[in-house]
């Protein structure tokens, strides 16, 4: 039994840390942020040169054949530098929308290019309607002759305006709420009758609402059976929780570490910040909670990885779940301990609360998962009515 | 990273398994047949005494053996051994006793002959425990020596044979030293134990006074005024212990069970989504301290103590207690107020009210939570 990173994992680790250290100052991310295309198309290339792009695909397409712990290890450093280049929505969300269903012929294509970081995808599974119901969807897909046609809108699509292709998930048959019926396409973002309206987001990253109009597919752009497109969303967004959940508890652990330095150095009525002990116990708490976080994502991740379906099923809805509820206690915390300062956009600290506030909107925030662990946990039937034990 | 169980761990769980399976007491026998159990665990290898070390007659098992067997027992009933004697005692006399303390003692502790309690806490010296004054000083003749003063809060005092105790045998600047651990044959004449009632309406606990008490020299543990050092090294193996993390989760286990047959209208109190929330959630943090107390345990594997992780296994576990506790009575609904040994309403709702006033406790013996965060913030953080 044993937690350590393999020798890999830490050269992996380290060279990502080292980039981020030389790369990414507060003021250079939010110069970024702030113009187009929101992110450093040189650091994406740096990426690709250094073979993060092509991690967790096989071999026989170029890459690593990584699994879950790389990605984990990979998010939680870009995490902790609150990177913006668009790995997330290219290599987690639209690469495993690939991998698990994508053709031969889809796979050749678009793996090698994405590898190389000369092609970026992102995936429309969300609607507005559906809030966090990966079942609900309304956007249709018709057949007609040997194709299909799609219409609808798709909603907070992650770094639409510098997507290449769009995989998305649309009805081809049934009522728009039903599991079965939902198909995934692939989708060129140019196609004609595609209309993306772009914003940025709070976290300094950008999104998408996308509007589908009479947009011609063929059925060799199916991704995955048709009908049957909820697994591989489903699938998608496990392991999408899985990789934003590192990336939390990266942003959880600069911030309780920032914060720790920060009021060992502040002084009020004569003595660092920190000699106080409502300070102290306040910084405990938040160290408390950033491991206990990390315990979870550890456990899912492996649980996971190694196919224990029923545990994985639990501990991602558990791990979401404290993602957003200690996320959001540590964010706070960490604002609060930096008193004024901590309100300014000039500290590294505000945004990695906010980025914490964005992730427990994405694929389902801390009541959600709240809620699915409670509709699945598992509940004794035999017995009842027992003496509980004396201690 | 990996987790799974090696080849030789799964060899030891079956063990383990069939092992149980041959020889743990079934239901109401586990107070009877207990003798039975302790002789096959002692025929087995030291399974009776599974925290000893092999040169002393345990099993010596690593830490992952050591977790297995938590595993594999925390929802069993196991015929009741109290901790002091076996868990805490015993390793300070492995470690500091005379050879002479050893054979006189430990065979006792093993096969529980004589029971023992704990005498820390002062009333003026609790959390701050290096601040006790009971004092010992020896007398003229150097035999032995003489024990004035009072301890509280000594669990199961009233029925203990003897006490380890720590006693003031000088006042220096460092309060820290001039402590020395003593064992007390509670027989001795000028011990008095009176008992305290808790909120649970128990009596565990007792106020112990001593009035010129004669303690033989012979039955003073290591050197005179190095006591604090030897009671200090097992605070945090008994802190990991107090978390009782796999036990709180049988537990929640069990509430879930009963809350089936709690009715609510036509249905049961599980149809109830709020409630039913609750239950998920602290079973999420509980999911994520079992991952943790293995965290800690690798880290022990690999050569470490248990270190800091034992202050957050106790902090959040103690706090995950309690939580299930609440649970529990919250269960019971109008039940809860079923005191005494009247049959109203399910059975759980008597036991779960005790349980629950008795378990306030849990986040002050041991070192209570702020104490935990004190250690924490100094031993992680860095803070001073
Ligand atoms: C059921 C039970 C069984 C026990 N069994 C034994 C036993 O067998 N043997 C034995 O020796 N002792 C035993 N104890 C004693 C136990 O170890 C002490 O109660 C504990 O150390 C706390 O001391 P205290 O009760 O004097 O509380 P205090 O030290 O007076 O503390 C009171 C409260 O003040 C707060 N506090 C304390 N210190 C700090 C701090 N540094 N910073 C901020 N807040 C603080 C906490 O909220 C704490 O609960 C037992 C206690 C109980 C309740």
């Amino acid at each position: 039994m044993n937690f350590d990173l393999s020798e890999e994992q830490t050269l992996l680790k380290d060279s990502i840390q080292k980039f981020i250290a030389d790369n990414y100052e507060l003021s250079v991310r939010r110069k970024q942020s702030k113009q187009k295309p929101g992110y450093s198309e040189e650091h994406w290339k740096t990426f690709a040169d250094l073979g993060w792009l092509g991690l967790p695909f096989p071999e026989q397409y170029g890459g690593f054949g990584g699994n879950l712990i790389d990605t984990m290890v990979v998010m939680e450093e870009l995490g902790k530098g609150l990177a913006l280049e668009p790995y997330f929505a290219t290599v987690v969300l639209a690469g495993n929308a690939l991998l698990l269903g994508g053709t031969e012929a889809q796979k050749e294509k678009l793996i090698p290019e994405i590898i190389a970081g000369d092609t970026k995808a992102t995936f429309a599974y969300a609607e507005e309607q559906a809030r966090y119901n990966l079942e609900d969807v309304a956007t249709s897909a018709e057949k007609s002759g040997d194709g299909y046609v799609l219409n609808g809108t798709k909603s907070v699509v992650w770094n639409g305006s510098t997507a290449d292709y769009v995989i998305v998930a649309a009805r081809t048959s049934g009522n728009r709420t039903d599991r079965d019926g939902i198909t995934c396409f692939l989708v060129k973002a140019d196609a004609e009758g595609i209309k993306m309206t772009n914003y940025p987001t709070v976290c300094g990253h950008r999104a998408s609402e996308i509007t589908f109009t009479d947009v011609k597919v063929s059925a060799e752009d199916i991704v995955g059976e048709e009908g049957k497109g909820i697994e591989i969303v489903e699938e998608v967004a496990d392991r999408a929780i899985l990789a934003l959940s590192a990336e939390a508890v990266g942003a959880m652990e600069v911030l309780y570490k920032d914060t720790v330095s920060y009021t060992s150095q502040r002084e009020q009525f004569g003595h660092p910040l920190s000699d106080f002990q409502t300070v102290k116990h306040k910084l405990a708490e938040m160290f408390v909670e950033t491991e206990q976080t990390r315990s979870m994502l550890y456990r899912a991740t492996i649980e996971k990885e190694a196919n224990e379906e029923k545990d994985a099923r639990l501990d991602i809805h558990a791990l979401k779940h404290m993602v957003g509820k200690y996320g959001r206690f540590i964010g706070q915390g960490a604002v609060q301990l930096h008193g004024g300062m901590g309100q300014t956009e000039e500290l590294a600290i505000g945004h990695y609360f906010i980025r914490l506030q964005v992730i427990d909107t994405q694929f389902g925030d801390e009541d959600f998962h709240l809620q699915q662990f409670a509709n699945k946990m598992d509940v004794p039937t035999e017995g009842g009515d027992e003496m509980m034990l004396p201690f | 990273m990996d987790i799974s169980l090696s080849e030789e761990d799964k060899a030891f769980q079956q063990e383990v398994r069939e092992f149980l399976e041959e020889h743990l007491p079934k239901g109401a026998e586990v107070w009877s047949k207990r003798k039975e159990w302790f002789e096959a665990g002692k025929a087995k290898g030291g399974w009776d005494v599974p925290k000893w070390p092999k040169e002393f007659g345990g099993p010596g098992w690593n830490a992952s053996q050591h977790y297995i067997w938590d595993r594999e027992t925390c929802d069993k009933s196991l015929p009741l051994v109290l901790p002091f004697g076996q868990v805490m005692l015993a390793p300070i006399l492995m470690n500091y006793g005379s050879k002479e303390q050893q054979e006189k003692f430990l065979p006792d502790i093993r096969d529980h002959k004589v029971n023992w309690c704990q005498g820390y806490s002062e009333p003026g010296a609790g959390s701050d425990l290096a601040s006790l004054k009971t004092k010992a000083e020896l007398n003229e003749a150097g035999t032995h020596y003489v024990v004035n003063g009072t301890k509280i809060w000594t669990t199961m005092g009233h029925i203990a044979d003897w006490m380890f105790c720590l006693t003031r045998t000088q006042t220096t600047d460092v309060r820290q030293e001039g402590i020395t651990f003593l064992l007390i044959d509670m027989k001795t004449p000028g011990i008095e134990v009176k008992p305290i009632i808790t909120l649970g309406g128990s009596h565990h606990v007792n106020q112990v006074f001593f009035d010129n008490v004669e303690v033989p020299v012979e039955n003073r543990v290591g050197e005179e005024g190095k006591g604090w050092t030897y009671a200090k090294g097992l605070l945090q193996h008994e802190r990991s212990a107090i978390a009782g993390i796999s036990r709180t989760l049988v537990s929640l286990q069990k509430l879930k069970r009963n809350a089936l047959k709690v009715k609510v209208g036509d249905g049961n109190l599980m149809d109830d989504n709020s409630y039913r929330k609750k239950l998920a959630e602290a079973e999420i943090d509980l999911r994520a301290l079992e991952f943790t107390e293995l965290r800690s345990l690798a880290g022990v594997q690999a050569g470490g103590a248990p270190g800091s992780e034992s202050s957050i296994l106790k902090l959040k576990g103690t706090i995950m207690q309690q939580r299930v506790q609440e649970l529990t009575i919250e269960a019971a609904g109008p039940y809860a107020i079923n005191w005494g040994h009247a049959k109203a309403g399910p059975s759980f709702s008597r036991m779960g009210m005790e349980m629950y006033l008795n378990g306030r406790a849990a986040t002050v013996y041991g070192g209570c939570s702020e104490v935990q965060k004190d250690v924490i913030s100094k031993r992680v953080l860095g803070l001073g």
